[in-house]
Parts: structure tokens; sequence; C-alpha cells
């Protein structure tokens, strides 16, 4: 009787399971089965296909090997990584949005009438500008024709609108969006860069004026501050050694992290060097204190002090304050010079350097009104509002609230965000490359998944192709497993 | 909250008056690339190597012509059809595995969900090649079904669900089980109404997404009229000449269809992840 019910209650299961489990097989076990063993064999797309069948080569492990000797894979292994250094800004930028829109969307929603109100102004506006024709002056009246709807409608929407226009990146963030920004980073006539001329032409004409010790002395103030910074950021690391609260796996994440800042420091020229460097010397700071058991920034021991929270905002904070600084060391010197023939602005795209920092800022405004922006909202609103009544009572302040309330109760789901992130970056960069840049120049934006794709699809190597997309699989798993490792402790406990 | 002092209601209209300032510079920021996209999309030629962000004249006839230089009805239909059998197939074959991955009882079920679970760890990238090679096998590569197939079936999605239903009171499909209701109609007519946001919510995600998905298309299609709009409309965009204003036009009017549903849907949206909930 009883196994006949168990049994019975197995075959309604599977039977559910059947299509799901149907196209999981086929197209997800048997291509990840097929690609292992295409890691392994010399097949070419051009000499193994159906009109031409030469028989298969087994090449052992060397595909693995071609590629871990191959200086391009170090490089392009350290664009993914670098491009991945915006990630945390990311996040904190959805999380600030989340914070933003929760509390507007407390008041009322009256979205009827502030739909209706925000069409008449826009159609009036649309209107004007007709009636004006197109000019300069019809271009500002626009925006701030714009920005007086939005406000309107903002107000009686309680924040629908707000959340619409800032998920609006995501509806195109195909290529479409890629094009988009390729021509905002036009170096003549994009509007980044007629807005940044204006900027820099203001301050080259101020450092003009001044004397030029000043100038001469920006590198060694530069110096200076990097010197306390890490001083100050080294302290806080003995104090968390000295209470054993850094584990073995700080001490390994941190002597990874110490060489891959080696390899940026030896193999990358001028500007881009010292960026990367800098860069990867904060998140093996960030790494190490985010490891430790239980981070205590400021000394003060907090019983709701939990999640990796603090040490990626000191990390967020430091991160472009060291790049300003390397950056301030370089061109320090020079600065008087350049200036008096006009600083010029970047070149973005078609610089080796500012390449990457453009896809990054790029990325950092699809990102912040994501899905992630939408799993923070929907986590906002759980958390129980005793919490907050509580802590009023106490007489919280409002930063209280937030450290010691709101982003511990949102350690699940940063959790989530910070896996998927990481999973996503790793494998990312292949559409921005192939829409925007072709991956150069010179190979700077060159992900992986830009390089797995040019040598399987564009040059037909299919075989060396597999066996890059398992070393991408390993790091992908390895990262993983360390986040639900170390990462998920501070969620459960 | 309803009973708070009128100073402090005065002090939080102020505060809430600066929000919204602040969130409509924010929402600009956010727009303002949109705004020189329509603009572009509105000038000539010769203008587009100027830096000024408005046309000297609306060119409104840059929309007709987009229709003209390349079949832009073919290639928003061709990614409607796939995004719209994506999203059924996948909200189909995922409720049903949540389902019985959340309210059925069999033995290893657990064991089974994790191995799920895990293999949304898997770069697609590295099933993208053998994935293409089985597509040439089957002799689907530039067919619907190999731009659909591959995307239909998802972990995301029944993890997605399974959380979802998960929340749904037992004490529902016993009663129906108590009528002598079949598993079938218990899914079909109990869980599957009560689990409509977190349905809407995995069919907006994987409808966005794929609507825009570039990669697999590109790879899939050979012939033009199986582009998807993603892939078409970079021939406004190639080494040998550049249509940027007509490629404006064309990615403004792809956007609008997905705004709509997006506003439509989005209170759903919302409460579909609060009822979900995302649990490490």
């Amino acid at each position: 009787m009883k196994t006949t019910a168990r049994s019975k209650g197995l075959l309604a299961g599977l039977l559910f399971l059947l299509p799901n489990i149907l196209g999981f097989l086929a197209f997800t076990l048997v291509p990840l089965a097929m690609s292992f063993g295409m890691a392994f064999t010399n097949w070419d797309f051009l000499k193994h296909n159906m009109f031409r069948d030469v028989p298969l080569h087994f090449m052992g492990i060397d595909n693995f090997l071609r590629l871990l000797r191959s200086a391009d894979f170090w490089l392009y292994l350290g664009n993914t990584f670098y491009l991945m250094l915006g990630l945390p800004f990311a996040m904190a930028g959805s999380l600030v949005a989340a914070l933003l829109l929760s509390r507007v969307e407390r008041g009322r929603r009256l979205i009827l009438p502030a739909m209706i109100a925000a069409t008449v102004v826009l159609i009036a506006s649309a209107l004007g500008m007709v009636w004006l024709g197109a000019s300069a002056r019809a271009m500002w009246m626009l925006f701030a024709l714009l920005f007086a709807s939005v406000l309107v409608a903002g107000v009686f929407s309680g924040g629908t609108l707000y959340r619409t226009l800032f998920y609006l990146p995501n509806f195109t963030a195909g290529v479409a969006t890629f094009v988009l920004w390729k021509k905002l980073y036009n170096p003549d006539t994009g509007p980044i860069n007629v807005g940044l001329g204006w900027l820099l032409d203001g301050v080259a004409s101020a450092i003009n004026a001044m004397p030029a010790v000043f100038a001469h002395g920006v590198p060694v103030v530069c110096a200076l501050l990097i010197a306390t910074l890490s001083i100050w950021h080294w302290r806080r690391l003995r104090r968390l050694w000295d209470d054993s609260e850094a584990g073995v796996a700080a001490i390994i994440g941190g002597g990874v992290s110490l060489a891959v800042a080696a390899f940026f420091l030896l193999s990358w020229e001028g500007m881009g060097g010292l960026y990367a460097w800098s860069g990867a010397a904060v998140v093996l700071l960030v790494w190490v204190l985010s490891l430790a058991r239980r981070p205590r920034p400021w000394g003060k021991p907090k019983a709701t002090d939990k999640g990796l929270g603090t040490e990626v905002a000191v990390g967020m904070v430091l991160i472009p304050l060291f790049m300003l600084l390397a950056a301030g060391i370089v061109a320090g010197p020079g600065l008087p010079a350049a200036a008096a023939v006009g600083i010029p602005a970047p070149d973005w795209l078609a610089d080796y350097n500012w390449a990457k920092p453009a896809l990054m800022i790029m990325m950092l405004w699809a990102a912040i009104g994501s899905n992630n922006m939408i799993l923070y909202l929907a986590g906002l609103s759980n958390i129980p509002p005793e919490l907050y009544e509580a802590a009023d009572m106490d007489g919280a302040s409002s930063t209280q609230r937030f450290w010691n309330i709101t982003w511990p109760q949102l350690a699940p789901v940063t959790f989530f965000i910070a896996i998927m992130s990481v999973i996503g970056g790793l494998q990312g960069g292949f559409e921005m490359a192939r829409a925007m840049t072709q991956g150069g120049p010179a190979g700077s934006t060159t992900t992986l998944a830009y390089f797995i794709y040019s040598e399987g699809f564009q040059n037909g190597s299919m075989g060396y192709a597999s066996a890059a997309a398992w070393i991408l699989f390993l790091l992908v798993f390895v990262l993983s497993v360390f986040n639900f490792r170390y990462g998920n402790r501070h969620v459960n406990d | 909250m309803a009973t708070g002092t009128s100073t402090t209601d005065l002090s939080r209209q102020r505060s809430g008056l600066w929000l919204h300032v602040l969130l409509g510079v924010l929402s600009l920021i956010m727009v303002a690339p949109f705004i020189w996209m329509v603009l572009t999309s509105l000038k000539t030629l010769p203008e587009l190597g100027e830096p000024g962000w408005m046309p000297a004249k609306f060119q409104w006839g840059n929309y007709p012509e987009v229709f003209f230089v390349i079949p832009f009805l073919r290639f928003m239909a061709n990614s409607l059809v796939v995004a719209g059998w994506v999203t059924a197939l996948q909200v189909l074959t995922s409720a049903m595995a949540a389902y019985s991955f959340a309210r059925l009882e069999w033995p290893g079920r657990d064991r089974v969900f994790f191995l799920y679970l895990g293999t949304m760890m898997l770069p697609g990238l590295v099933m993208l090649i053998p994935n293409f090679e089985i597509m040439v096998r089957f002799g689907l590569v530039d067919t619907y079904a190999g731009l659909v197939l591959p995307a239909a079936f998802s972990a995301f999605g029944t993890f997605l669900l399974r959380q979802f239903m998960l929340g749904i009171p037992k004490a529902l499909d016993e009663a129906a089980e108590i009528d002598g209701a079949s598993k079938w109609r218990i899914f079909w007519e109990v869980i599957l109404p009560l689990s409509r946001p977190g349905l809407i919510t995995l069919a907006i995600f994987t409808f966005v997404g794929n609507f825009q998905s570039f990669f697999w298309p590109l790879v899939m299609t050979k012939s033009v009229d199986k582009y998807t709009l993603p892939v078409g409309l970079l021939f406004f965009d190639t080494e040998r000449g550049q249509a940027t204003h007509l490629l404006m036009a064309g990615v403004t009017m792809s956007v609008i269809p997905l705004v709509i549903v997006f506003v439509l849907l989005q209170r759903q949206l919302i409460s579909g992840i609060q009822i979900g909930g995302v649990k490490g």
C-alpha cells in the first residue's frame, strides 16, 4: 500500500519534471559533456564539419597548455577582472536607488492623475519645441520642461515613474545601448567630450593662473595620502588579525590578489598599469577584510553588524581614491605644461588606457536601475517595520538604522546579487566588445567571453575555444564555492 | 505613522521634496542618453558629425525610411516570435518542474533540485559551442526552433517559481485532493492561478532578456529574414558605413513595446519578487 503510494508519487513528480528535464539534458548536460570532450581535441570548424570530415586528433591537455602559455590569454583574463572592479559600485548604485525609491513609495499613489499631468506637460513642451523651432535654447527648454514633468508625475505617482525611468536602460541593454554609448563617447562629436571640453578648459585656465609650485606639489601630496591611507588600512587589518578573526581563506585570497597585482604591475604599461595595480591592491584589502569573521571597522563591537557590508563600502570609497591618487602621481609633474596648451579630453574607446573605464561607466549606468534594484526593492519591503519602530524608540540615527537594521536584513539579497554579479561578470563583456570596440584597441577590451567567441566562431578553432571555456568554468566554480563557503557565513549566523 | 505630530509631518514633507528633486535629477541622468537617441534619430546624415544635440529641423522622414532600408517589421516580428515562444515554453516547463519540486513528495526530490541549482553556476559559454554543433547536426541552424529551444529551459525560472510556490498554503491542494482532483487539475486550477505574480515576474525577465539577446541569434541566423532585431539593427553600423540617425530611429521604435509592457505589469513584478523572496 505504502510502496504503491510512494511510486505513484515518484511517477507524478517525474512526469511534471519531464519537459524541463528533457530540455535540460538536451541543451545543458549533453553540450557540457561534448564541450569537455572537444577541449581535448583539435576540433576546427573549417576542417571538421558536415562537408569535410578530417579525422579528429586527440590532443591531451595541449590546448590547455597552449592557453596558459599565451600572454594574450592572461591579458584577457586581466581585462575581465578589471571590468569586474565596477561590480561593487553597480551594487551600491542599485541599493541607493532602491532606498530612495522605497522612501518615496511610502507616500500616496495617484497614478492616473500623475500620468495625465505628465502627458499634458510633455505634449505642451513638444508643441512648444515645434513652435520655437529646433535651437540650442529649445534644447534647454526641453530639459527644464522634462525635469518639471518628471517632478510633477513623480510626486503624484509615488515612485512608479522614477522606477520606470530607472529601469529604462534595461530595455535596451542589448546592442542598442552599446551603439548609443559608442556615439556618446565619440571624441569629436559625442556629447560627453563636448561637456568635458568646457570643464577641462576651465581647469586648465585655473592651473595657468596658479604658480607652478602648486602643480609640482600634486604628486607629493598624492603619495603622502596613499601612504597614510595604506597605513591606516593595514592597521585595521592587523587588529583583525590580532583578534585572530582573519582565517586561512583570507591568507589564500590575499596571496592570490597579491599575485594578480604583481602581474598587473609587471605586464601593463604606463598609466594603465598604475590604475590596475592600485585597483588590485585595494581589492586585496577589501577581500581580506571581508573574510574576517566579524568585521569591526571602527573598533566598536556591534551585535547586529554582519554581512560583507562595511568592507565593500570602504573599498568603494578607496578604489576610486587610489586610482585618482595614482593618476595624480603620474600626471602631476606634467600639469603646468599640459595646461598651457589645454588639457585634452580622453579619446575613450580609442585609447588603450581609457577604453575599460569607459565601459565601466556605461555598465554602471545600465546596472543601477537593473533587476538588482528591483530585488533590493523587494528585499526592503520584506524588512519587518517593528525593527525600525524599536530603533526609533532607542533614538537611533538614520545611519545607525541603516548599518544595524537595513544592511544586515538585506544580507541574503546582497549575497544573491553578489554571486549572480560575479558569475555574470566573469562571463561578460562579449556584447560590448562585439558592438563597440571589436575587443580593441590592442586587445584592451577583449574579455574571456569575447576571446572564446572570436577563437571559436571567427577563427573556427572550436577545440581551443572549448578549453578556454572550461578554464572560465573552473574560475566561476571556484569563486562560487568560495562565495558560498565564506560569504554565506555572514548571512546565516 | 498616521498619528505623527504636525511638525514631523512638515519636516517629512520638506525632506520629501528634496527626495523628489534628487530622484528627478537621477532620472534625467538615466534618461539623457535616450533624449540624445531620439534627437539624433531626427537629424540628417551630415548633421551627425556636428556636436550639438539639436537637429536644425526635425527629420520625421527618418522613421519611415527605416522600413525602406531594412525589413524592420520582419526583424521585429522575428524578435517577438522568438522571445514570445521562449517565454511561453520557459514559464510552462519551469512552472511544472517547480510544482514537482515544491508540492509533490517523491524520493530523491531535493537532491535533484540541488543538481538543478548547480547548473545555474555554469557559464553559458561552455555550452554555446557544442549547442551550436548540436544545432548543425539536427539541421536547425537558421530556423526558429534553433533560436527558441536552447533558451526555453531554465534552472533560474524553476528556482524562482519553486520559492514562490512554497509560500502557497498546503491546505489548498489538500482540500482539492479530498475533492478528488488529479495532480494535473490541482496544478492547473489551484497552483497556477495563485502563482500569477511569480509567473508574470518570470515572464517579464525572460521576455525582456530574450528580446534583446544577441549572441545566440548572431551565430544561429544565416539568412536575413531570420534576423532578430538586435542583429538586424547592426546593418546601420558596419565598417562600410554608418547611418546612425536611422539606427537610432530603429532603436527608438524597438524600445517602445518593452516600455509599454513594463509600465503595465510593473506592480505585479515587484509583488511577485516580494512574495517569492530571495533567500540565499
